[in-house]
């Protein structure tokens, strides 16, 4: 098998889900030297693209995009000891969470799991997350992008109190924000002044990547 | 605009409108909750362990909205709850689960069918005697509560119950077998006090699942529930958050009375459903509702109306789903008014 049908083979396997697959073809990818910088982002990568593109035109929904997540990291875990990180870009560096007051973390996990699956790196601090804590750990990992998510009317303010703070102790334009969740929407993300607002998990790795020129 | 007093009492109405005779003005449902609590000084904690701060907050509430439908709801989790799931209650939010008690096939001996008199249900049985004895005249009381898919999700957890749909879809239907029978019971017990039972399916919504996965994982079980409310001689709407579009025709097979929408085109659904069932819906309670300003949500309400009218069986105005706790209650009241204005009928003609 050459090395074009393999890469081939390890997309459409994992956008079917198809775990032990996907495995085996990565050991194969190992036995016939083919980098594991190729099979990251010629194989497993453009495969969770696909997933991507599929739960945006609302083909995959939830358990897809996770099962299809686990794939991927399952042949991850294969190739990924073999990597030269000299040959990887460097990624986005996200720091991401569901503002205080709220413990509703699906859409922010699916987004994690859509910008990693995408080569992102992300700093996910789980739900209910005290506000500070965001720039705390945004100035510490030197990141690119915070975003923070919500499910709740009532902690939707929280997002604007971060951005305030950043804005006080002039770091403001170190960062890109992103604002998400249900009650949310684009008027709300103008007022408070973030970057970017994205109706879905989707299409938010899309414009991030766009907003940094990874397109 | 003009705003119409009230002819009918909420009951009337809603009798009226049951049985193909005249209205005052179209029916309008704004699903106040826990939120109510506050027009009477009470936090969402009280409302939800208390069943006389909770009736005391509807009659609070049908008194300043004078809307047609005591929606009365807790939290999504309480059948959970019922069944052995430990919840988490904060001051002024509905209750929420925060670790999942099924972590693994054998966990499945930690819960238990929900029955009568379970978990927080006596809550609910206790509020409905109050509002029956007290306003029972003027009003009916509905009782929402999560169906089985939402049930089984916050006992398993939603992302690993979403895993599960491939990896281990024993375990989701034996959950949902659980949760079925749970809700069965609950049904019977609001049935007998003569309140509408409202399923509510908040991860069975078309944001979460394909059609497909809804086939196979919601279906087969809403109906059931569906089916044995007819049984017992009620009516039961069935309430999905979230997207719609792609399932609402799989909603009304299920034989529900009602399909109530959030995020749903309304010229989708009025196609789609074509006079299987009453709609029920759906002005955005986070956005308009939320942010108003007034003039705006008179707006989209008459849009609404305007999209479903001569929509048979009918066509009630409401909220998508539960109005979160920071709605202004004057954008309630503003509802209200759309009705009473746009949704106004020649009702001396129809005499």
């Amino acid at each position: 098998m050459n090395k074009e049908t393999i890469l081939k083979e390890i997309r459409e396997s994992l956008v079917e889900m198809e775990e032990e697959k996907v495995v085996e073809l990565c050991e194969k990818t190992l036995e016939l030297n083919i980098p594991a910088y190729e099979t990251i982002t010629e194989g497993l990568i453009p495969g969770m693209d696909e997933v991507s593109r599929l739960y945006e035109e609302e083909e995959y929904f939830l358990p897809e995009v996770l099962v299809c997540s686990d794939v991927m990291n399952a042949g991850l875990d294969i190739v990924k000891p073999h990597l030269d990180k000299s040959s990887m870009q460097e990624p986005i560096k996200v720091v991401m969470g569901v503002v205080e007051g709220d413990t509703h973390d699906i859409g922010k996990n699916l987004v994690r799991i859509m910008m990693e699956a995408s080569g992102m790196e992300v700093h996910d601090l789980g739900r209910d997350v005290p506000l500070e804590r965001f720039i705390e750990k945004a100035e510490e990992v030197n990141a690119d992008l915070i975003g923070m998510s919500t499910l709740m009317t009532t902690t939707m303010d929280g997002m604007k109190t971060v951005i305030d703070r950043l804005s006080e102790r002039n770091i403001r334009n170190k960062y890109k924000i992103l604002v998400g969740g249900g009650p949310i929407s684009q008027n709300f993300a103008d007022r408070i002044g973030a970057d970017l607002y994205t109706k879905d998990a989707s299409e938010a790795v899309r414009r991030v990547k766009e907003i940094f020129g990874r397109a | 605009m003009e705003i119409r007093q009230d002819i009918l009492t909420p009951k009337e109405r809603l009798l009226a409108f049951l049985t193909g005779k005249p209205l005052d003005r179209i029916l309008c449902m704004p699903i106040v909750t826990s939120n109510a609590a506050h027009l009477i000084g009470k936090t969402v904690k009280e409302f939800q362990l208390d069943g006389k701060v909770m009736a005391d907050s509807y009659m609070a509430a049908m008194d300043r909205f004078g809307y047609d439908l005591n929606y009365l709801f807790t939290n999504c989790s309480y059948i959970a709850e019922a069944m052995g799931q430990e919840l988490v209650y904060s001051e002024d939010e509905p209750a929420n689960c925060e670790n999942p008690v099924v972590q693994s096939m054998e966990d499945l001996s930690k819960i238990k069918v929900a029955e009568k008199t379970d978990g927080k249900f006596p809550v609910f049985y206790e509020a409905l005697d109050i509002l029956n004895t007290e306003v029972g005249d003027k009003i009916f009381n509905s009782v929402c509560f999560s169906g089985p898919v939402s049930t089984a999700a916050t006992l398993r957890g939603t992302e690993d119950f979403a895993r599960d749909t491939y990896a281990n879809p024993e375990l989701c239907h034996a959950l949902l077998r659980m949760a079925t029978d749970s809700c069965k019971n609950f049904i019977k017990e609001v049935v007998a006090k003569g309140a509408i039972p409202i399923i509510l399916e908040p991860i069975a919504s078309g944001s979460i699942f394909s059609p497909k996965m809804f086939a196979k994982f919601a279906f087969p079980y809403i109906k059931e529930l569906v089916d044995y409310a007819h049984e017992l001689g009620a009516a039961i709407p069935l309430h999905i958050c979230g997207k719609t579009h792609k399932i609402v025709d799989q909603m009304t097979e299920t034989g529900t009375d009602i399909v109530s929408l959030d995020i749903c085109d309304l010229a989708v659904a009025r196609e789609k459903v074509a006079g299987r069932a009453v709609l029920l819906g759906n002005i955005a309670p986070a956005d308009e509702l939320l942010f108003g300003p007034i003039e705006r949500i008179h707006e989209v309400c008459k849009n609404a109306m305007d999209i479903m009218e001569g929509y048979t069986p009918g066509f009630i105005l409401a909220s998508g789903c539960e109005i979160p706790t920071k709605v202004p209650f004057q954008h309630i009241d503003a509802m209200m008014d759309a009705a009473r204005s746009y949704g106004a009928y020649d009702y001396a003609k129809a005499e």
